[in-house]
Parts: structure tokens; C-alpha cells; sequence
């Protein structure tokens, strides 16, 4: 093995599922990992870790780390990388290195979804949901629960349909309530799925879309990309073509890994690390009457950082609680 | 003789005209006392003592009043309707007093005057009628009124100096951004200034909507809406038009229910196309993990644009 290869690591933490991807020095992508967070993004990394260091068969030496995702600065931390990056410039940059020319990224995720304008390559506007999750992959799943049908389904029932249902996508509440309404009143599985699809892409098109100016190339990525009946209405809805691509789920780590690779800094990443003990607890700091909490990170009993704090008394208290 | 307390909560307009009233009520010779800056507990308090539909400012404001009631003997709340001739103001600062006196009832003591242009119903009129049962002498409370007024004006004038020179000397590679809210928001503890401190950690230079010469900035609010009748968020407007050569990019900071501002940012995404703009809604709730990955990456773009503009010129 040449020692002189250098690898780079990208880890994507979302809410539902935490991608990891190593490249090496040209971006070819050498190793990739999908796995679900279940609740618990440290050891969601240690076996996406573990899934890496199998299917790439050889030791590499590994000298960035990436993180972006909701959990980033928590996975960040453990694992000591070189870059900290928020997902909207990740996945732009992860975008870029494979379609050069997109103007328009569209973002669904499980709990997030985001719009990102591209011109000249580089960023010039986004925008993302705010509290409202109306219109993401988590409302998918609910209800597909309701209907009964696995999610993995949903495209192939969407597109049977001839008339897909008015469904209203403003509120998932509301479209909840529209939805059984729908039912009861004698719509087919089909029509209503495909309703809910459009009601998807409108509700996204409308909120997270309002006044961008969206432009072809369109790349249509996150987790409810992989579902056809959505993608079909975005290109119905929008009278344009829109590119699903098969590393559409894993541009974040990618775009990380990239940036990892930008970055001055070099680190001696080690395999090993994914069987170390690491935790996290929390307290509340009552210093003050804003009671902030606090969240340390723990390896064994030695402390690694802590946050959630507004000011300093947060973070001494946190040092002197896990003193040694 | 045990100078006579009088509270002012830290909120609302108190960061607007904070240096004339405090000025104006230390040379009557009041003991003036402020309200700690924001905490959770204050804002538990007041979204505990406000009606649902108020905003978070007013309700943070009603939890000042609370902290100051067992401290003071009043409390001060100006009651302002308009400042200029065909221009309003958002109701809650005609209604502050109602509402405080109407919320503790017959816990607090308030000084009060009204300041409606419109009316013909001068401050400086307001205050000689407030004040008279403290200050016998109607000359001494226009000396105090005059004095004030000329170090608040001062005061606002070294702040814009200092604005100006952070723009003259910016860096060339560090994108400058204007933070547009209105002062009650941009330096309060819990709403602005931790945006603001963040957005500085980013490495932006920032300059504020609220420090800008005022009569030239109502003059250009015409060019971005000549309707607009409500003068704090002329201010901001016009701000945007004074500074929008000498900036990358707006953070708007907006309060959450706010019906004037509601229609400004709208006004703004639909006028202001050559600076990105970013708005981010602050309301009660917590939960900042979707507020930093919208700074960030706001940032990240006016960073990366600064530089690509850099290499073109």
C-alpha cells in the first residue's frame, strides 16, 4: 500500500439516518455507509464506522474528518474532526462535485427541508422549514402508517393513480384530517397517495420555494427523494426535469469529506476509536436565573467539551463536575 | 429625604431612548432603577402575565414591570401614539399603560405622559404635566428636558461616527452585514444578542439598522415603499436604502406575533434584490439547532461571495 495516499472521512448526522463515505484524494467515493440514527447518533457512527473499515478491506490512512447533520458538533467532538461544517453548505458542495452545473438543489429530509439557489457555482440564497416538519419524510411515514402501507410503496401507488385527491398540505394536522376525510368519502389508497405527494411538493413549493427563483438543473435530494410518486409531482408541478441521483442521500457526507480535504489541518485518524466509551449527560447549570443546560461529552469519565451554556459559570461548573 | 424611585423596564423602548430618560429623571433628581437584562425567569414571568395574542417583546416587557414592582415607587411608561404628522406607531407602545395598569391593577404606581404628534400633544408638554406633582418649578423640568435631550442627541451621534468608521475600515476579505430589527429585539439578552454574538463568532463585521442618521433615512424609506406608515420600520427601511452599498448581506430579526414587521419582510424579500437577506423569527420556544445552521450557511455564502468577487474585480 502506498503511504503516501491520503483519505478523507464524511459523516452526515441527520435525524433519521447518519451516512458516512470515505474518498480519497481525487473525491472517488472508496467506502459508503447508510445506516438509521434510531435515537442514538453516537453508536450510529461507530458501527457506520465499523461498516467503512469492512468494506474497505485494506487499512487507509485517514488524515480529515467531516461532520455536518444535525448531530454534527456533538460526532464532531468525539471524533475529533477537522471540519465542522452545517448541511446546507455540505450538500452544496457534495452537489457540485457531481453536477457541476445545478442551479437548484430541493431538500427533503426527515425532519428538515431546505432549497438551495446555485449560481456560478457557488451558493446565493436558501432557504429551510422552520418549526413546522408539515411536508418531510417524517410526515410521509405517519401516513403511510395510517394507511397501512410500508413507505418503501408509496411511489408505486402513487403512480397509478389517474386522479390523485385534493389534499391539504398547509398543516400536517390539517392534512391529516383532510386525509381521513378523504377515505371515508370513498377515494381509492391510489388517488389519495398521490394527492398526498402533491400536496408534498405544493406545501414545499410554498413555503421553503416562496420566491426563489428556481431554475433548471434541478437535483432533488434527501430521504423522500428515493420515493418516485414525490419526484414525479415535483417535475408535474414544476414543468421541468428534476435529477435523482444514486448518491443523492449521501451528498452531505461527501460535501464534508471534501471540505475536510480543503482544510489546512491534518489529523491521524484512528479505526479504533469507534470502540472507545463515549457518553454524553446533561444538568442544569443554576448559575443564574436563565438555568441554562448543559450538555457535557464524556469519554470514560474525562470530560471533552460541553455546550448549551450562555456564559462561563456553564461551563466552569461543567469542568469542575467532571474534575479528576 | 429619600429620593423617589422610579423603575424602567428594560425592554421595549427603553433601548431606544434610554440615555434621555435616564438623563432627564437623574437631573429631577429621581433614584432611576433599570431592570436587570433579560433572563429565562423574567420572560417565564411575563409570558406568564400576558395574553396569549401579545407579542414576545411585550410580554418580556410585562416581566420587567414584575421584577421592578417591589423595588420602585413607579414605574415609567411613556405613552407614545405618533412622532410624525401622517405616521404611526404599532399599538401596543399607545397602550403600555393601559395594559401594565390593567395587569397588576392596583400593585403598581406608573408615571405616564403621551407624546401624539398628530394631536399637537408635544412630549415636552406630557412631561410638564406628568411631573408637576414632583417639581414645583416648570423651568427646572424644561432645563432637565433640554439637557437630556442634547446629550441623547450627542450620544446617537458618536454612535453613528463609530458605525461609519467600522465601515471605512472594513476588511476587504470580512463580509459586513446589517442587522435589521428594532432595538428592543437586537439588544436584548435572550432575543438579539445571542444571534449576534454568533454571527460575530462567524467572522462578519456587523453594523446596525437603528444607528443611521434618522432624517435621512426616512427620506430614502420612500424609495422602497412610500406607503409605509409606521415610523419605527421606516427607520429600518430607510436604514437598508442609507447602507446598501457598504453591505453583503441583512439578517432581519423578527419577533414572533408581529403584524408590522410581517408585511416589512415581505415588503423587503419582494424590493431588495441585489443583498441576500436572511430572516429569522424569534419566539418563546427554544431549540436553536435549525437557528445555527441558518446563520452558518448565511454566512458561509456571503463569505464565499466576498471572496469570488474579490478574484473578479
Amino acid at each position: 500500500m502506498n503511504k503516501d495516499n491520503k483519505f478523507y472521512l464524511g459523516l452526515d448526522i441527520g435525524s433519521i439516518s447518519t451516512k458516512g463515505v470515505i474518498i480519497d484524494k481525487d473525491d472517488n467515493i472508496i467506502a459508503q455507509s447508510y445506516l438509521w440514527t434510531e435515537g442514538d447518533p453516537i453508536n450510529a457512527v461507530k458501527k457506520v464506522i465499523e461498516e467503512l473499515k469492512e468494506s474497505l478491506g485494506k487499512e487507509v490512512k485517514i488524515v480529515g474528518v467531516g461532520t455536518t447533520g444535525s448531530a454534527r458538533e456533538l460526532i464532531g467532538t468525539i471524533f475529533n474532526a477537522t471540519v465542522i461544517k452545517n448541511e446546507i453548505t455540505a450538500h452544496a458542495i457534495g452537489t457540485l462535485k457531481f453536477h457541476p452545473d445545478v442551479r437548484t438543489i430541493f431538500e427533503i429530509g426527515g425532519q428538515d427541508s431546505k432549497i438551495i439557489i446555485i449560481d456560478n457555482g457557488i451558493v446565493v440564497d436558501y432557504a429551510m422549514n422552520t418549526l413546522c416538519v408539515a411536508g418531510t419524510g417524517s410526515f410521509l411515514s405517519s401516513q403511510a402508517k395510517r394507511l397501512a402501507i410500508p413507505v418503501e410503496e408509496f411511489g408505486d401507488y402513487a403512480l397509478r393513480s389517474k386522479k390523485p385527491s385534493k389534499i391539504a398540505g398547509r398543516c400536517t394536522v390539517f392534512a391529516e384530517s383532510d386525509l381521513v376525510h378523504k377515505i371515508q368519502m370513498g377515494h381509492t389508497r391510489e388517488d389519495i397517495i398521490a394527492g398526498l405527494c402533491d400536496s408534498i411538493v405544493n406545501n414545499y413549493l410554498n413555503n421553503v420555494g416562496k420566491g426563489k427563483n428556481i431554475e433548471m438543473p434541478i437535483v432533488f435530494q434527501g430521504g423522500v427523494s428515493k420515493n418516485i410518486g414525490v419526484l414525479k409531482s415535483f417535475e408535474k408541478i414544476t414543468n421541468s426535469e428534476v435529477i435523482v441521483d444514486e448518491y443523492g442521500h449521501l451528498m452531505g457526507a461527501i460535501g464534508v469529506a471534501i471540505l475536510a480535504k480543503q482544510s489546512d489541518k491534518e489529523i491521524d485518524f484512528d479505526f479504533e476509536i469507534k470502540d472507545l466509551n463515549f457518553r454524553t449527560s446533561g444538568f442544569e447549570c443554576g448559575g443564574c436565573p436563565n438555568n441554562c443546560e448543559i450538555v457535557c461529552v464524556l469519554q470514560g469519565n474525562k470530560i471533552l467539551d460541553a455546550w448549551g451554556n450562555r456564559c462561563e459559570i456553564g461551563r466552569e461548573k461543567a469542568l469542575a463536575k467532571y474534575k479528576q | 429625604m429619600e429620593k423617589i424611585k422610579i423603575g424602567l423596564p428594560r425592554a421595549l423602548l427603553y433601548h431606544k431612548y434610554h440615555i434621555f430618560w435616564e438623563d432627564f429623571l437623574n437631573r429631577l433628581g429621581f433614584e432611576v432603577i433599570v431592570s436587570p437584562e433579560t433572563n429565562k425567569e423574567i420572560l417565564k414571568k411575563g409570558v406568564s402575565l400576558a395574553i396569549d395574542e401579545s407579542c414576545l417583546s411585550l410580554k418580556i416587557y410585562l416581566g420587567h414591570i414584575d421584577w421592578l414592582l417591589s423595588r420602585v415607587d413607579y414605574v415609567f411608561i411613556p405613552r407614545i401614539v405618533s412622532l410624525e404628522k401622517k405616521e404611526a406607531l404599532c399599538t401596543k407602545f399607545m397602550a403600555l399603560g393601559d395594559i401594565a395598569r390593567n395587569t397588576f391593577k392596583k400593585e403598581i404606581k406608573t408615571i405616564e405622559y403621551t407624546i401624539d404628534i398628530i394631536e399637537k400633544q408635544w412630549e415636552i408638554f406630557g412631561i410638564l404635566k406628568a411631573f408637576s406633582k414632583f417639581e414645583k418649578n416648570p423651568f427646572k423640568i424644561i432645563l432637565a428636558y433640554r439637557a437630556a435631550k442634547k446629550l441623547e442627541r450627542e450620544t446617537e451621534e458618536v454612535k453613528i461616527q463609530k458605525q461609519f468608521t467600522q465601515i471605512k475600515e472594513a476588511d476587504n476579505e470580512k463580509p459586513t452585514v446589517l442587522i435589521l430589527s428594532h432595538p428592543y429585539t437586537t439588544y436584548d439578552a435572550l432575543l438579539g444578542k445571542p444571534i449576534v454574538e454568533f454571527l460575530k463568532k462567524q467572522e462578519l463585521s456587523l453594523i446596525y439598522a437603528d444607528i443611521v442618521p434618522k432624517k435621512e433615512a426616512m427620506e430614502l424609506s420612500k424609495n422602497i415603499s412610500r406607503d409605509l406608515y409606521w415610523t419605527y420600520n421606516k427607520e429600518l427601511l430607510g436604514a437598508i436604502e442609507y447602507y446598501k452599498d457598504k453591505i453583503d448581506g441583512i439578517v432581519f430579526l423578527m419577533v414572533f406575533p408581529c403584524g408590522p414587521d410581517a408585511l416589512v419582510v415581505n415588503l423587503c424579500q419582494h424590493k431588495i434584490k441585489n443583498v441576500p437577506i436572511t430572516v429569522i423569527t424569534l419566539d418563546e420556544l427554544e431549540g436553536d439547532a435549525g437557528l445555527k445552521t441558518r446563520l452558518e450557511s448565511f454566512a458561509d455564502i456571503l463569505k464565499i461571495k466576498k471572496i469570488q468577487d474579490g478574484k473578479r474585480k
